[in-house]
Formats: structure tokens, C-alpha cells, sequence
């Protein structure tokens, strides 16, 4: 079991050595995102600001308008936290920037909610021509950066502080966009992505004792596929999101806005972060904030059973 | 003459353009980038006048007689990092022959190449898209350091206003380019001394902003940021040395129509009306 950001540290030196055009800007935060390692082996391509992220995102505009691909690794709280520079010297370039925010939703525990990437997936999907990629694992994370690697879309990479388990094979083929069904169930489809799809995994066990067993959906990118997310939501009768991350503004916004373009949305329910967290360790945090398997199974139980109003 | 009282560059005398024919040319040529940017503002109803003609002579100096154009292997970069100044961009580039001068009634209209601030994603002859104050130099940095990474020669130029250097990130860039000594850099300081409120020294004085660049390890030159001869020897000389990033402050008026002559006052904002339009197109078509 890894983190996504070990992942992420490991393969970007690969896929330099395949991408001359692969550059790392970093704040000062390399040994936690892990892009450190890229240091080592690529010292001339390896652009540290300090603890500056305002610069390091429009430095790393120019050198992607020079025809660079350039990662700028740092918090994903504190890169979106520059989003006035995000929005103009990327977005609106057209820069083909790569921001990776390490850290995502509470797992980052004890340092507390000044540190929490709870709001980056909300301001990041205003951006019309951002791709965002949040995986669940090692082999999704290496696939998303072979994907990354090969085209110049500015891009939004959301990784987690929390080793996950592997929930694909190599076999697995990253589409961008696509709704990932990682387990077929019925009535019932859960969309997730990041660290919560292996909570949900975990929780089958447990919902099937209670005659519930739901579709897993793996909704690692962003913007999503409608038509697919349009299919998944005439299979099933009941939809529900769980994210950690903000309530408001995550992929939940994302999935109910689609679903709700239905002729016949499926029921729908949510649960997410609904303030600014807290400081506390991750279980802790993740049991206050209902986003553990008993949570999750609970959520899920409660949902399914619940009577339609 | 409107003088700032900050500028002691402005205040000497300067003799009248010679017979030197390099000197007239940009004369002339600023006039022209002068009255277009009148021209485009006036029939789109809105744009900034006074940072534009603060701008025109740099643009001027630096599109005629600095720039290593498109055409080039190793093409220069220009980042107007204080976006609203465009109109003196666009204005420049139409009497350069670059933008078909046709697109002087369409700057602010709908589908227009020509933005309220500039967009490289809708014109070709924007580097940098820009608008928010205080990015350009960051963008600049990074393209200038792709191109040593690159072994490109080019140079990247970028102008900033100096109430824009109230923003912070300005400071950033400008750490990252002194504590890395990057060579290929030029930033040009529009010394208007105005902002949007009123002055920069009453708003938030920047002063003295040549000390503080140097203290961070900056080459400084400060010029009149009007005559075209000092301004290009400073440029070619910042160009030239590849000690690490250089800076010119370019002491000017906003509002520089010519000497003696300041447009709406050195307002920041602000129209004039057919007269006053008229009246400021018929002095820069005398040349006087």
C-alpha cells in the first residue's frame, strides 16, 4: 500500500526520462509531494520558488507557453489557494500547466484545516479548460500520468496523503472522463473518487448483511462524461455521492447536475465535509466527519431504505 | 510641463529631436501608435488612455528598435503585465503592419482579437494574457528560464506599472529572478506615478523602488521614459548584460501625449469628446 503522491514522485521520474519536456516547479514542499526525487535525477530541470506559489504558478505558465510540461507540486489547499493567479496566468492562458495538490480532504489530520485541500475541487472545476484527475491508486496514478504527459491541457492533479490499496490491475485503462465501475450492483450506484473508493469497496461487505449492494463508481476525473454518467443514472434507481472534500462545489455538484438533466433523475443524496474541518488524527477526523467504512455503510443503509418522500 | 515632483529625470531640459533620422523615425512612429490608441478608445467608449500613452514610447522603442521579432529563430517575448494599457499595444502593432489596422473600431466589441486586456488565446501578437495585476513577471521568468533550458537566445521583456508593484507577487518574481541571476530578463517599470486613486506615492509609496530592486539583487537604470535614445540605450544595454535580471524605471506622464502635453489631465480613467479628441489627433499629426 502507497499513497498516491509516493506514486506520483516515483513515476514522474519515469515518464521524464521518456519527456525531456517534463519540468518540476516546486514551494518548498518537495519532500512531502515527493517530487523531490525529480530533483535528484533532473537537477537542471527542477525549478524551486520557496514558499511562493503565486510565482511558482505563473512561472510555470511561461515555461509551459515556451512549450514546456511543467508539475507544479505544492498543497492542494495552498495552490488553489492562488486562485486569481490560477484562473489568469493558466486558465486563461491556456497554459499547459500541471498543478499537482498533494493532501486532498481530511487525511492530513493533526496540521488541521489551513492545510486541508477541502475547496480545491470546487474551484478548480470553475475553470472551463481544466482537466482534473483525482486516482485511487498506484496503477491509476501512473496512468493518469502517462495521459498527463501526453497532451498540453492544463490540469489539475489531486492526490492523496494516505497509502491506498490497489483496486485496479494493470490491466486497467485510464479514460479521461469516464465513469470507472469498479463493482456492478443493483438499484443503487455509488459515485466516489480518490481515497474514499476504497472506503466504499470496504463497506460492501457490511451493506450486503443488509441486502444493499451498490454500483461503485470511480469518478477520478473531471469534467465528467455525461452520456456515461447519463447511463449509469438510468440503471439505477438511486444515486449517492460521498466526497472527501466540501460538500458543496466537489464531484457530487458535478453528478447531480448531470443526473438532474433526466427525464427521470434517479433519487439522489450526498454527503461530504459541510464546514472547515478540524484539527484531530485522520481516523478521528474521518469518524467525526462520517466518512469511515461504519459511516459509509450506515450512510448507504439509511439512503436505500429510506422512503421515498 | 506636468512634472512629477518624484521624477528629477524629467525635469531637464531636452534638446529637440535632431536630424538623426533613426530619432524621427520613432518619432514619428510613437505619434502615430499615439493617435491609433486615441482612435480605439475613443470609438470603443472605454480603455485607459493615461497608461497607455504613458506606455506608447516604450512600445515604441522596444517593437522598432529592440524586439527580435516573430520572423526570428529566437524570437523575444513581450509581457505587458499591466494589461490595461493595450490599446497602446494594439496601436503599436497596427502601425507596425501586424494587425490589420481594419481592427481599430472592434477593440472591446464582441469576438474582437483585441480584449479589453490582452489575450493570447484570441490574438496572436499576445505573448501573455493578462489583466490581474502583478503575474506578468512570473509568466516572464518562466519563459525566460524555458529558453536557457531550452539554449534559445531570445529575451523576454516585461512591463509593469508601478502601482502594480504594490502587489505582492511582483516581489516574489523579483526574489526568484535575483537569487537565480536570470540574464535573459528585462523589466521596465511605467514610472507614471499614477494609480487608480491618485498617486502611488499617496496610495503606497514604492519609493525609493531603485534600492529595493538592487537589494535584491537587481541591475537598475532610470530613464526618461520618453526619449526613445535613452530608453534604447538602457534597453541595449540591460539586453547585454548577462549578470542577471535587469530593470529600467522609466520615469513617465500619464497621459504623455508629447512635452508639455498631458491627456485628461493624467487621469487614470476617464474620455475624451470629439473635441478634445480632435484637438489632441491635430497636435500629434503637427508633430508639435
Amino acid at each position: 500500500m502507497k499513497a498516491t503522491r509516493d506514486w506520483f514522485g516515483e513515476t514522474l521520474v519515469d515518464i521524464a526520462g521518456e519527456h525531456d519536456e517534463v519540468v518540476v516547479v516546486n514551494c518548498d514542499l518537495g519532500s512531502a509531494t515527493k517530487a523531490l526525487r525529480f530533483r535528484q535525477e533532473f537537477p537542471e530541470r527542477f525549478f524551486e520558488c520557496g514558499i511562493a506559489e503565486a510565482n511558482s504558478i505563473g512561472l510555470a505558465s511561461g515555461l509551459a507557453q515556451e512549450g514546456l510540461r511543467p508539475f507544479v507540486s505544492s498543497f492542494g489547499h495552498f495552490l488553489t489557494g492562488k486562485f486569481l493567479e490560477i484562473f489568469q496566468s493558466v486558465g486563461l492562458n491556456d497554459a499547459g500547466v500541471v498543478l499537482v495538490g498533494t493532501h486532498a480532504g481530511l487525511a492530513i489530520g493533526k496540521d488541521g484545516p489551513t492545510q486541508m485541500g477541502l475547496r480545491d475541487l470546487a474551484l478548480m472545476r470553475t475553470l472551463p479548460n481544466v482537466e482534473i484527475i483525482h486516482p485511487a491508486d498506484g496503477v491509476e496514478t501512473r496512468r493518469a500520468l502517462e495521459h498527463i504527459a501526453a497532451h498540453r491541457r492544463p490540469t489539475y492533479l489531486r492526490l492523496c496523503r494516505q497509502p491506498q490499496r490497489e483496486v485496479h490491475d494493470e490491466s486497467h485503462r485510464f479514460e479521461f472522463g469516464m465513469p470507472d465501475v469498479l463493482c456492478e450492483g443493483e438499484d443503487l450506484a455509488v459515485f466516489t473518487m480518490g481515497g474514499m473508493v476504497e472506503v466504499v469497496l470496504d463497506s460492501l461487505e457490511p451493506l450486503a448483511e443488509h441486502g444493499v449492494r451498490p454500483t461503485v463508481v470511480n469518478q477520478s476525473s473531471l469534467p465528467a462524461d455525461r452520456e456515461a454518467v447519463r447511463a449509469l443514472g438510468r440503471r439505477h434507481a438511486s444515486v449517492f455521492v460521498l466526497e472527501d472534500h466540501f460538500v458543496t462545489g466537489g464531484v457530487a455538484d458535478e453528478i447531480g447536475r448531470i443526473l438532474l438533466e433526466l427525464d427521470r433523475p434517479p433519487r439522489f443524496g450526498v454527503w461530504g465535509v459541510p464546514d472547515y474541518g478540524q484539527a484531530a488524527a485522520p481516523a478521528d477526523l474521518y469518524a467525526r466527519y462520517r466518512l469511515d467504512v461504519p459511516s459509509v455503510v450506515e450512510h448507504l443503509r439509511a439512503f436505500t431504505h429510506r422512503t421515498p418522500a | 510641463m506636468k512634472v512629477s515632483p518624484d521624477s528629477s529625470v524629467l525635469t531637464r531640459e531636452r534638446p529637440r529631436v535632431s536630424g538623426n533620422a533613426d530619432r524621427e523615425r520613432l518619432h514619428t512612429l510613437s505619434r502615430k501608435i499615439r493617435a491609433t490608441a486615441l482612435e480605439m478608445i475613443h470609438i470603443a467608449g472605454s480603455g485607459h488612455i493615461g497608461s497607455s500613452l504613458s506606455s506608447v514610447d516604450i512600445m515604441t522603442v522596444l517593437r522598432f528598435g529592440q524586439m527580435r521579432w516573430r520572423s526570428a529563430v529566437d524570437r523575444d517575448v513581450f509581457v505587458l503585465s499591466k494589461g490595461h494599457a493595450v490599446p497602446a499595444w494594439y496601436a503599436t502593432l497596427m502601425v507596425a503592419g501586424d494587425l490589420d489596422p481594419a481592427l481599430i473600431g472592434t477593440l472591446r466589441t464582441l469576438d474582437s482579437p483585441l480584449q479589453g486586456h490582452p489575450d493570447r488565446t484570441r490574438c496572436e501578437y499576445v505573448d501573455v494574457s493578462t489583466g490581474a495585476l502583478g503575474q506578468g513577471l512570473s509568466v516572464a521568468l518562466g519563459r525566460a528560464e524555458a529558453k536557457t533550458l531550452k539554449g534559445a537566445s531570445g529575451h523576454v521583456y516585461c512591463l509593469v506599472g508601478d502601482g502594480e508593484c504594490q502587489e505582492g507577487q511582483i516581489w516574489e518574481a523579483a526574489m526568484y529572478a535575483g537569487a537565480r541571476g536570470v540574464p535573459n530578463l528585462t523589466l521596465i517599470v511605467d514610472g507614471n506615478g499614477r494609480q487608480s486613486d491618485g498617486t502611488v506615492r499617496a496610495t503606497m509609496d514604492l519609493m525609493p523602488l531603485s534600492d529595493k530592486l538592487r537589494s535584491f539583487r537587481w541591475s537598475v537604470r532610470e530613464v526618461d521614459g520618453h526619449a526613445h535614445q535613452a530608453l534604447e540605450k538602457a534597453l541595449t544595454l540591460a539586453r547585454t548584460d548577462t549578470t542577471g535580471p535587469s530593470a529600467i524605471i522609466a520615469h513617465t506622464h500619464k497621459g504623455h501625449l508629447g512635452p508639455g502635453r498631458t491627456a485628461l489631465d493624467g487621469a487614470h480613467s476617464g474620455l475624451f469628446d470629439e473635441v478634445g479628441l480632435r484637438d489632441a489627433l491635430r497636435y500629434l499629426e503637427s508633430g508639435r
